[in-house]
């Protein structure tokens, strides 16, 4: 990224908290509608002994997610991109799985694995593998016949294909799919959290709801949105690292 | 090498791409093969390279014995196909690589075929960075590093320009009588066909045959000179006859 990007990207990050602010004073709106950048900052600040936990823990549970989701989803891809007959047996109901909105199985996380992090790590795993996988397996699969065939000229099998050829052409896919799924894994982290923990943002996003402590609430939300940057911005810099001929 | 093939046909489906194909070529021999689109020159080495059957009754003998083909020819396939992410060096090295040479051997001998494929000081360039004449003898230096007796290139110069193209043949010709390769060649341009080889062989509109085998017993070393002497020019009125006639066919058909 180049420095006049991300200057311009600050610049309107700090347009929009000014507005926002401006807003909140001239409208004198009440808090529970929209409170004050500088409202939240305080409180952020303030209540950072308790916040602070929390954030650790959403942060171990969507990162190991992701990291578990990401390895079982490469692997399988790469294992389908081989067994040509399995991969049109598995394929539809793979779809079909991921088709239906995560959160609907996350009552059923809980109830299986309890209200600890494993819930969220395997709710985090499940979604991350699968966008993981399909972005994967596409990239593995969309290789062009004629290099194919050029390998198979030298000697090549289906193994030395899949290492020299396969993987190394599906490196852009793999990269977009791991980019979208940090956002993913926060979310989900996130969502599966309210409906039942002991410790993590979405918890204290919850329970300040129920408290009516909308600064608290927040201020959660803007700790949560610091780490899902951090995490998106990172994986965004390797994938550049990676994926340097593209 | 010496490679022998008779009788060698292929349907794709309802398609007859390929008749019935008759073909000697001796050790050491450069040889171009022209002949309309589609009549199927590809198919033809995709055959010879081992990775298409022929249909049932054809023979393809290498050094008068049969067997599978896979690996045993260098193939150098109509579009450069070298891979973005490994540097000129590295995309020149994949044939050995495959084979399980050991790397450093192979290694120090790419960076010498570098300099007589005019790569010297790019070996680390990607392909992205190359102009179109370049990647070319980067694809063409891939395929002399897959040490085969006989060599398959389909058109490696057909993207280049005329200009390029040129020093490209000139300079082909060099690192054959250099490496000494049997060499088969497809190319869509008569004077490139006459400026290589020892000999000429037309094929017809589809379903391909061999129309017409014609030896060039021009001088070598050949230079640009060549182009415009009067025996080369007889032998391109010949040509031009013969591969005219099948195209007017091909756009009858
Ligand atoms: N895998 C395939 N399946 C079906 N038809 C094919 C296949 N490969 C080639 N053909 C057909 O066979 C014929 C010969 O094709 P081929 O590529 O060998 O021609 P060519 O002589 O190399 O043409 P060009 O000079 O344009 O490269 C064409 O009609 C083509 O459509
Ligand atoms: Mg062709």
């Amino acid at each position: 990224m180049s420095r006049g990007v991300v200057l311009r990207g600050l610049l309107g990050a700090a347009l929009l908290i000014g507005g926002w602010e401006l807003c909140v004073w001239a409208f004198s709106l009440p808090q529970w509608i929209l409170p004050p950048p500088s409202g939240i900052l305080a409180t952020t600040w303030s209540a950072r002994a308790a916040l602070l936990p929390a954030a650790a823990m959403t942060a171990y549970e969507a990162l190991s997610g992701y990291a578990i989701g990401a390895a079982l989803g490469i692997a399988l891809a790469m294992i389908l991109a081989l067994a040509t007959p399995l991969r049109a047996l598995l394929l539809p109901m793979v779809v079909a799985v991921n088709s239906v909105p995560v959160a609907a199985y996350a009552p059923l996380a809980l109830l299986w694995f309890g209200t600890g992090a494993l819930s969220k790590i395997i709710m985090v795993a499940f979604i991350v593998g699968f966008t993981v996988f399909l972005n994967a397996l596409d990239g593995l699969t969309r290789v062009d016949p004629a290099a194919v065939s050029l390998l198979r000229s030298f000697g090549a099998g289906r193994l030395r294909v899949l290492w020299v050829l396969r993987l190394p052409s599906a490196l852009p896919a793999i990269a977009t799919g791991l980019r979208i799924s940090t956002v993913r894994a926060m979310i989900v982290t996130l969502v599966t959290e309210m409906l039942g923990s002991q410790l993590g943002l979405g918890w204290t996003i919850f329970q300040a709801v129920l408290l009516i402590d909308f600064l608290q609430v927040w201020a959660a939300i803007l700790v949560a949105s610091i780490i899902s940057l951090v995490f998106f911005g990172v994986v965004s810099a390797i994938e550049r690292r990676v994926v340097f001929w593209r | 090498m010496k490679l022998s093939i008779s009788g060698v046909g292929k349907n794709f489906g309802a398609v007859r791409a390929l008749d019935r194909v008759d073909l000697d070529i001796a050790p050491g021999e450069f040889v171009t093969l022209i002949g309309p689109s589609g009549c199927g020159k590809s198919t033809l080495f995709n055959m010879l390279a081992g990775l298409l059957e022929p249909d049932a009754g054809g023979s393809i003998l290498l050094d008068g014995k049969a067997g599978a083909l896979l690996g045993r020819t260098a193939f150098m396939p109509q579009r450069d196909l070298l891979l973005p992410w490994r540097n000129v060096l590295d995309n020149a090295l994949l044939p050995c690589e495959i084979e399980g040479l050991p790397r450093a051997s192979s290694r120090a001998r790419a960076e010498k075929m570098a300099v007589d494929f005019g790569l010297r000081g790019f070996e680390k360039h990607y392909p992205q960075q190359l102009s179109g004449g370049m990647r070319q003898r980067v694809a063409l230096m891939r395929t002399f590093m897959f040490e085969r007796d006989l060599m398959l290139l389909d058109e490696p110069f057909g993207a280049l320009d005329a200009l390029t193209r040129s020093m490209m043949q000139r300079w082909l010709l060099d690192i054959w009588e250099r490496y000494r390769r049997t060499i088969l060649f497809i190319t869509h341009d008569i004077d490139e066909a006459i400026f290589l080889a020892d000999r000429v062989v037309v094929m017809s509109t589809r379903p391909g045959r061999i129309k017409l085998d014609r030896p060039i017993e021009l001088p070598r070393p050949r230079d640009a000179h060549l182009l415009t002497a009067p025996e080369f020019t007889a032998i391109k009125r010949e040509l031009l006859d013969a591969v005219e006639e099948e195209s007017l066919k091909s756009f009858s058909a």
